[in-house]
């Protein structure tokens, strides 16, 4: 696609679309939404780039290795975080009675492990829709 | 009747999704555009998630988030909405993946229709032998 | 350390494979450290699930209770680790050992590329760590998620194969699947609208307390849940994908899910009828006759249809089909004689089969051709993998000393405990149908008149998997006591009302 204004208005929103995406996983655990929604927002950040810019530039910008080991690592890191609870004595995905400080009710940096659980799962997610629109384009092509 | 029809309109999300979910079932049994099936698989489950959620639904409950203020407000149940943004994702990942089929079977069959893949394959295997 | 081990094994059991599934594609460009590390998995998660079983044992069947996040039973997730999941776990971890072993560098003609083969394994993986969360959650919901996570990993299995046929299959598969997981779903809501509980304990309290001001739902609930993982066990009118699905799939792969996944969704129905429903609501509703009924037709339907086919891996789905009908009717005499049968049977025929397949799998992979009329002269050419096969067979048949016997005798006492004559006849015509469509597999493989041909037995991996397969049916037929143990407290343990 060779439409001017679609291209800049894309890299114009584009960023913040991200940003959005990012705020959406960051908050999941103090507001609606969460890892899943942002995550996707995320995901689709990059489908719209491919979409708007062609397959060439979407794809150098992530690349499938880049998509593998992110997903992979996403669903590592929620392992990690429920193996805390282990090394602390407490049963797996434990939260607050493996010690871990809760914080202020409201804040951004409270919930525990929530948060870090979730930016695992968002990464994940966002990865997932990444991988899954690029396998069905480049399978038509 | 006057019974029956108040049931009605107290349980209509019931109704809708029983509606729903025989509207998919039967698209999927009866269709045999593999597209149409998805579609089917996709609106059935719709019904089954419109089911769940109005199951946590009280009517003018308030969005589930603690309130410091007024604590005894009435809140609806999450957790049937958590539930289904599972099941949601579930269904996505059964889509990709089912779209993902169909495009292989278009690439070797070259058309996506049930009846005319499974007579293809008839005369494949005639022709082959074994698989 | 250890006892730190002990407190999380119920945990572990499933994470392990899950999480190393979620590895192995940063590991794809070399297969022989997936393979290696594949195997390693699945021998440590073997002796995970023996130490689980021999701590429940010792607890003298007492299930090991969990809590996910330290959440207790009706907030959060429960696991519970009783003789019923030991047992399945202990054949889940057992089964994958040897066909991880078989899979090693021999996926490359029916898969493809290390890439292709490396996700084959993830999927693998993802099966069986579905299949043990299967078994040791206690929460309806936990069910329904990992029933999906099977469910696709099944289905990708299918379409591993590259093969056009293995896409069809799985598509097929995967529509019927997926309808029959809408139905679980739906009947998990229509338990969760009226009792307000998704762990199975709580539920089932709550079911037996006010079902009678509901009885429409509950119908509904338990048709909705038969229907489902009648669709996706395989039960007989809802068995159509089975034989397509897997014949299709590369042979490892057809012996997961012939061996494991179909039980897997057994196992959920098993736990949510007796954990949620109860023997008693059972009974009141007539479920049990059902049951019986669909596990009788089951048995001589699959059977018959088996008897007609021609090509290998299609009637050994078949004979699957009938094996189903098997654990149905068990499930539905409701006493702890068939039940103990049934669930014995159960782990003995992930066995069998899963030996069968693989054995079918050397066969066809090295002879070129699926059908049984051109198998002559296989017996002296292959004798490892045709003996592992003939012992497999006569134990699917139920001859004594191997394992089928002992299952079959169980529910055959299990029948005669419930005085249901037809079942009886049913159980013995299945052993004879089953001898009718096996033996002449091995008659044309040991005494037609061979062609010349240079056949030979595969690799040692292979020969290794296949010699421990038939080493279980002997072991398990010979020496019994602790598996059948398990069963028999299994038993027990889901007719006792908690």
């Amino acid at each position: 696609m060779t439409d001017f204004i679609l291209k800049r208005v894309a890299a114009l929103l584009l960023p913040f679309i991200q940003m959005y995406g990012l705020y959406v996983i960051l908050h999941g655990h103090v507001s609606p939404g969460g890892s899943f929604a942002g995550g996707i927002v995320v995901g689709l950040a990059f489908i719209a780039f491919t979409t708007i810019y062609g397959l060439k530039k979407g794809r150098a910008k992530i690349s499938e290795k880049a998509t593998a080991l992110v997903e992979s690592y996403g669903t590592l890191w929620y392992g990690l975080m429920g193996m805390v609870g282990v090394f602390k004595g407490a049963p797996f995905l434990a939260n607050k009675i493996a010690g871990i400080d809760l914080g202020e009710l409201g804040a951004l940096s409270s919930g525990g492990l929530i948060g870090l659980i979730g930016l695992g799962v968002g990464i994940r997610v966002s990865s997932t829709m990444i991988t899954l629109f690029f396998t069905m384009i480049e399978e038509e092509s | 009747m006057r019974v029956l029809l108040d049931e009605l309109m107290v349980n209509y999300p019931y109704f809708a999704a029983m509606i729903l979910f025989i509207i998919g079932a039967f698209t999927v049994l009866t269709r045999s555009n593999l597209f149409k099936k998805l579609i089917g698989i996709n609106i059935m489950e719709s019904a089954i998630f419109l089911m769940f959620i109005a199951a946590g639904n009280i009517r003018g409950g308030a969005v589930p988030i603690l309130d410091e203020a007024n604590p005894q407000t009435v809140c609806i149940n999450p957790l049937p909405s958590a539930l289904m943004l599972t099941g949601i994702v579930v269904s996505v990942s059964v889509t990709a993946f089912a779209l993902a089929l169909i495009i292989r079977l278009h690439q070797s069959y070259g058309t996506t229709d049930a009846r005319r893949i499974a007579e293809l394959r008839k005369r494949w295997h005639a022709n082959e032998g074994n698989h | 350390m250890r006892a730190t081990i002990e407190v999380h094994l119920p945990v572990f059991v499933v994470i392990m494979p899950l999480f190393v599934a979620f590895v192995l594609p940063t590991l794809a460009r070399r297969i022989r450290l997936v393979e290696g590390v594949v195997t390693s998995t699945t021998v440590l998660w073997f002796l995970g699930a023996g130490y689980l079983a021999s701590l429940v044992l010792i607890r003298n069947g007492n299930p090991i209770g969990y809590s996910l996040g330290g959440w207790p039973a009706p907030w959060g997730i429960e696991l519970s680790v009783g003789s019923l999941s030991c047992l399945f776990l202990l054949m889940v971890a057992g089964v994958s050992l040897p066909v991880a072993l078989f899979a090693a560098g021999n996926m490359a003609h029916e898969v493809g590329g290390p890439k292709r083969i490396t996700r084959f394994y993830v999927l693998c993986l993802l099966l069986g760590g579905a299949l043990a969360g299967m078994a040791v959650t206690s929460d309806l919901f936990n069910v329904f998620v990992l029933v999906e996570v099977a469910t696709l990993s099944c289905c990708g299995l299918v379409s591993s194969r590259n093969h056009p046929l293995a896409a069809e299959a799985a598509f097929n598969y995967l529509i019927l699947a997926t309808l029959g997981s809408a139905l679980i779903l739906g009947g998990i809501g229509f338990l969760y609208i009226i009792t307000g509980h998704l762990n199975m304990g709580f539920a089932s309290q709550e079911l037996n307390r006010i079902w009678q001001e509901y009885p429409h739902v509950v119908w509904m609930a338990v048709s909705f849940l038969l229907v489902g993982f009648g669709v996706k066990s395989a039960l007989f009118p809802l068995h159509v994908w089975l034989p397509d699905a897997h014949s299709a799939a590369p042979s490892p792969a057809s012996a997961i899910l012939s061996g494991l996944a179909v039980k897997g969704y057994a196992i959920c129905l098993i736990k949510v009828l007796y954990n949620v429903f109860g023997v008693a609501l059972i009974q009141e509703l007539g479920m049990h006759r059902i049951l019986t009924l669909l596990g009788m037709i089951a048995i001589t339907a699959g059977s018959l249809f088996a008897l007609t086919q021609d090509k290998l891996k299609r009637r050994l789905a078949f004979s699957t089909v009938a094996q189903v009908g098997y654990i149905f009717l068990g499930l539905g005499l409701a006493n702890s004689m068939s039940l103990a049968g049934t669930l014995f049977h159960m782990a003995s025929h992930a066995v069998i089969k899963s030996g069968l397949f693989l054995a079918a799998g050397a066969i066809i992979a090295t002879t070129g051709n699926d059908r049984i009329s051109e198998m002559a002269g296989v017996g002296r050419q292959m004798p490892i993998t045709m003996a592992a096969f003939t012992v497999c067979s006569v134990s699917l048949v139920g001859i004594p000393l191997f394992s089928g016997f002992i299952g079959k005798w169980n529910l055959l006492l299990g029948s005669l405990e419930a005085g249901n004559r037809l079942a009886q006849a049913v159980i013995i015509l299945g052993s004879v149908l089953c001898a009718a469509y096996l033996f002449p597999i091995i008659r044309v493989a040991y005494f037609e008149p061979a062609p010349a041909a240079d056949w030979q037995d595969p690799g040692l991996p292979q020969k290794t998997a296949l010699i421990l397969l038939a080493a279980g049916v002997i072991l398990l037929g010979v020496a019994p006591g602790p598996f059948l143990e398990l069963a028999k407290r299994a038993a027990l343990d889901l007719l006792v009302m908690k």
